[in-house]
């Protein structure tokens, strides 16, 4: 795993997951990324897309970061139809569960699954409970399959950063709504690029030194949220 | 159970999944705690057991009939607690999929068997909620959820049951911060206890179940009402005013890195 040859990327073709792919792309790597149309709760469709982008090979790590959008609208849970709460909540679920359930049958033994999602979930957020309710499930199913494919010694582990650059990556625009994420003080390093440091993470758990590392948390915030 | 006496004194509470297990034995937890409780249940047949559990405390019994992937039924059970008894205090939505002890083949499975868990323990974690609100808003009450210590650590055996579980950790969660301002408090249990499960295994398989209680500190499994009862009576009683947003988690100090 010293020099991974391919890596695939599931994103919404938005924010943090678009960005890490467009910065592997630039330095070189060989990447992948499903199409951001794709709907990636449909296991049939999810399949095909990646045998045909994958061929008859496998890829050796693969970025999952995938949260519907919906999910990101602000709204106490007493105004969700039950359309929106299932949108919002439920269906970056399912889609967690069929991207990793294909992402078996493409990925090398020994390859790294990193799935990248915002911190909302570790303090909990006003508003944004179906959020919230997503990335904990999505986190915890991770460490589920971590168990289950380390026999194959792939690890899969989750970095998470603050939802601004989850949302964003490296688009700065600033037509965006962000939500408000009521936070008790300040990152405790330098602001920096987000993307960068995600990048160096999955890096670094490419490496053969993180062999070991398997269904672990890494915050990626600057010191914002320092879980206890 | 005299450590809980009074502290629901004529409140109401309603507990989903409350035919057996640690439904069962939390339901007469918070009888012997002083309350009214609506034991929600699938089949209103299966919950003579529970009834005469919460009788024998001395509390009232109210069986519904609770599927809770049912919205008109969760709802029809909140209504009627409240229209029968004034008021409602608690929700503990206890129940899960039937499946919830089966293995679940992940790499092979359909989303038929997700939507099975989902929707009793993420959906309805939901639904109940909103249902709840406006008579909890009322009474500052609490809404409580039983989690699971799969929900934390996640289980190879189990990958939707930890996944939904843990999504309930994350509603518990953002759900305090938003019902913060209505005085409304929202917590979790994450319990190791006796379940039918279990007790099927003692039988069957004696030699594991000694295996997982050799991982017990405390040595044993957890007792549905004498151990798991009491502190989610707590946190739904004004003891526990100042708690929001937690899971405990009550294993023997099974779990203890959580």
């Amino acid at each position: 795993m010293a020099t991974p040859s391919r890596t695939l990327v599931i994103s919404t073709g938005s924010g943090i997951g678009a960005s890490v792919a467009a910065r592997l792309h630039a330095r070189g790597d060989a990447v992948i990324e499903t199409d951001s149309a794709l709907d990636l709760s449909d296991a049939g469709a999810v399949a095909d897309s990646l045998r045909s982008l994958v061929g008859s090979g496998t890829v050796d790590r693969v970025v999952l970061a995938a949260i519907d959008p919906s999910a990101f609208r602000a709204a106490p849970i007493t105004l969700l139809t039950e359309d929106q709460w299932d949108q919002a909540a439920e269906y970056s679920m399912r889609a967690a569960f069929i991207v990793l359930q294909q992402v078996h049958a493409v990925i090398a033994d020994g390859g790294r699954v990193v799935l990248i999602l915002p911190t909302v979930a570790a303090t909990g957020v006003a508003d944004l409970v179906p959020l919230c309710t997503a990335v904990e499930a999505i986190r915890v199913m991770a460490k589920a399959v971590a168990r289950r494919w380390g026999s194959r010694s792939i690890t899969v582990n989750t970095i998470e950063v603050e939802l601004a650059a989850f949302m964003l990556g490296d688009n700065d625009s600033t037509d965006a709504v962000m939500p408000v994420v009521p936070v008790l003080g300040q990152p405790a390093l330098p602001s920096g690029s987000a993307v960068d440091d995600v990048l160096g993470l999955v890096d670094m758990l490419a490496t053969p030194a993180a062999g070991a590392i398997t269904g672990a948390l890494l915050v990626a915030d600057r010191g914002t949220v320092m879980q206890p | 159970m005299s450590g809980l006496q009074g502290l629901m004194e004529g409140r109401v509470v309603l507990v989903t999944g409350a035919g057996a297990g640690v439904g069962r034995g939390v339901a007469a937890a918070f009888a012997s705690a002083g309350a009214i409780v609506g034991i929600g249940v699938r089949r209103p047949e299966a919950a003579e057991e529970t009834a005469a559990a919460v009788a024998a405390t001395g509390g009232t019994p109210v069986i519904l009939r609770c599927d809770v992937t049912d919205a008109e039924q969760s709802a029809a059970s909140i209504q009627q607690l409240v229209a029968d008894y004034g008021r409602l205090d608690a929700v503990v939505h206890n129940a899960v999929s039937g499946r919830s002890s089966e293995a679940t083949d992940f790499e092979n499975t359909t989303l038929e068997e997700w939507e099975d868990h989902s929707s009793v323990t993420v959906r309805a974690t939901w639904r109940l909620a909103v249902q709840a609100y406006p008579h909890l808003q009322k009474t500052q009450g609490a809404y409580l959820l039983m989690s699971s210590p799969a929900g934390i650590e996640g289980s190879e055996r189990a990958p939707f049951y930890s996944a939904v579980k843990a999504a309930q950790r994350g509603f518990v969660r953002a759900l305090a911060r938003e019902w913060g301002p209505d005085h409304i408090r929202v917590n979790s249990v994450a319990p190791l206890a006796i379940s039918p499960a279990l007790e099927n295994m003692k039988i069957l398989e004696p030699e594991r179940v000694k295996r997982i209680e050799g991982l017990v500190p405390l040595g044993r499994l957890g007792d549905p009402e004498s151990d798991i009862g009491p502190p989610s009576v707590f946190l739904c009683s004004d003891e526990a005013r100042y708690v929001t947003g937690q899971t405990l988690v009550v294993s023997g100090g099974r779990f203890t890195s959580l």
